[in-house]
This record gives C-alpha cells, structure tokens and sequence, in this order.
C-alpha cells in the first residue's frame, strides 16, 4: 500500500462562480492525484459582506450530514442554476429543484429542506465557516492542502496547479484525461 | 513566413510582486510562443486611484495571505522573490513613483534594456541578490535626470491611462491582441488561460529553454 492519501478541504459556497471552477477541478484531479477532497459548505457572507445564499447553503450542510455521496452532485445543480442558467436558488422551490436533479426523491429533499432551521444544521454552518476564517479566509474558494509537514490555505481557482506543485504531483492543465478511479 | 506574431502587452509596476511574477514567466514565453511581448511601465498608484480600488495588504487577512502566495509561488515560477522587511513603509511611503519614470525614459532611449533594467528594480526591491542591468553609471545618470521632464512625466501617464481604458483596476494587466478579439487579463495567474487564448502550449511556468525564435 503506497502512502497515505494527503487531505485537501474546499470551502465554497455556490454564491461563489471561482468556487465553482476550484470545485470542478478538484473534482477531476482527486480520482488521479493521492488526496482525499473534503468538500465544506461554507457561507460567503460570514466571510465578507454578501447575501443569498442561506438556504441553499444550509441545504448542502444538511445533504453533507445526511447524504454526503450526493454532495458533490447537489453542489453542482445549485451552481448550474445560479451560474450557468441565471435561475433562483433563493426559493424552496429551486432547492428542491436542484436536489431531485441530482438524483435525491422529492419526498426526501423536502424533508431535508425543513431541517435547514435547525440549530443543529445552523451551527454546523456557521462552524464550518469559522473554520474557513481561522485558517485566514478573506474569501471564497479556499483550498486547504494538509501535507506531512505543513498546511497551506490557497485562495482562488486559480491555484491549483501551484497545489499540484506542493503535493509533488503533475498538473495537465484544468481539464486532465479521465482516468480510473483510485483502487 | 508564418502567422504574425500576436502582440501582448504587459503592464507593470515594480512595486507589484505579482507584476514580476508576471513578467517573468511572458519573458520566458517570448521566445517559445509566435507573440510580440510590449512591456509597458505603469504606475499602480495611477490606478488603484483610478478605479477606487485598494491595495490588497490594506486588509489584514489579504496581507498576511499575501505574504505566504508570494512566497509559495516565488519557489513555485523559480523568482527570488522575498518580501521586503519595512512592506508597509517601502510599498505605501517610498512607493514607485521615480523608479517607473526611469523606466519610462529606459524604454523612450533604450527599450533594449528595458527588461533588464526592469529586473535589477524587482531585485532590489523584492529580492536579497541584486544583479548589475548593464547600463553605465554615467547614462544611467543622465537618464534619471529627466524623470522629471514633462515628456517623461506624460508618458507614464499615457501608459497608466490606458491600462485603464483596457479596464484595469490592479497591475499586473497583460492583454493579449488576436486577431479577432482583444483580451484583458489580471494577475499572473491567468497564463494558462492566455496560453489556451492564443492556441499554444503550457508548459508550466519554467518552460524548457529554447532557441529564440529567428
């Protein structure tokens, strides 16, 4: 068995396009570089002064607690609606919306929906985006590469391949061949 | 005779870290890609007051985070880049003013000189270990004293305003003419999207060396 796979978290919040891109090459490259991708849903406007995306994040929180195999698909639905189809994602309606198109049943998105009052899944948010500022966010996307010797925060989609650099492993560009997944 | 070069233009203010990141890497590039590089000195302070932007170190967590990026990606380009110890007092009391009027006149009577002597005021600045341009005392005498003339002064100020008509709110900005459409990008990191823009290849940012293009 080779060594152990280094452990990278992506605050983001779907308010955040440069969120969007960090996520969706992270995604490609954590199937081909020895890492273990921690997605945090995060709330921008705790870091800085923005709005609109209380819900929706709070939605992701409660997806990750739930039904954290669906996380990434659901993130990227709400990203597709705000970002790519100029659609809501304020509205229950939208969440839900998303949530069924990333494959979850209507029956349990609604449900998942009313548990985003919570205290438990409001804490958890806010948690995470303490997390988010302690590690010196001033913004979203931040990449946290935890390697054998030190800790990097990296701001911004466009840091990855200086991450590639610190993990010791190849950069192919933001869009790499497919490869099989890691055994 | 191939395509024409595609021409990028380059403009940058010594007191920019990410301004010599920038360079160095397009000084790198010159050679390997079918481009005309303009290098183009600007005065940063020209527009951040133009834009109603601020220096990203004005807000202390983009301060200390910006200690760190610019050393990260130093080792990562392969600049000897170093933050100077007295920052604050270097970047927002002595500023650049002077050094960017002499590059103006550098590239007004010797534009063959101008990356060099471009990179000796990174160094000194940015780096521990300073390099000689190449440039006689005695030119280099002359030409400072008219970093105050009015054709000099204009010129700087030219060079900054249309930067500013490109769109820009921060330095570096590199923009890049193709044939159909001209692009304007921020940072130095938007070499890769530039490389995608113009049709060529990435080679990361310490590309093989290879004979210039004759």
């Amino acid at each position: 068995m080779g060594p152990l796979p280094r452990t990278l978290e992506l605050f983001y919040d779907v308010l955040s396009p440069y969120s969007w891109l960090a996520f969706e090459v992270l995604c490609r490259y954590k199937n081909i570089w020895n890492v273990s991708l921690q997605l945090r849903p995060t709330l921008i406007a705790g870091i800085m002064k923005d709005s609109g995306s209380l819900t929706a994040m709070r939605f992701l929180t409660v997806v990750k607690l739930e039904h954290p195999e669906l996380l990434e698909k659901v993130s990227r639905e709400l990203w597709m609606r705000i970002w790519s189809r100029d659609e809501d994602i304020t509205e229950p309606q939208s969440i839900l919306a998303a949530a069924e198109k990333a494959g979850m049943s209507t029956g349990r998105a609604r449900e998942l929906l009313e548990r985003v009052s919570t205290p438990q899944v409001k804490n958890q948010l806010k948690e995470t985006t303490e997390a988010a500022c302690k590690y010196g966010a001033f913004g979203l996307p931040v990449t946290v590469a935890h390697l054998d010797d030190e800790t990097y925060m990296l701001f911004g989609s466009d840091r990855m391949e200086l991450l590639a650099h610190l993990l010791g492993e190849k950069w192919m560009g933001p869009v790499p061949p497919a490869v099989t997944a890691r055994l």
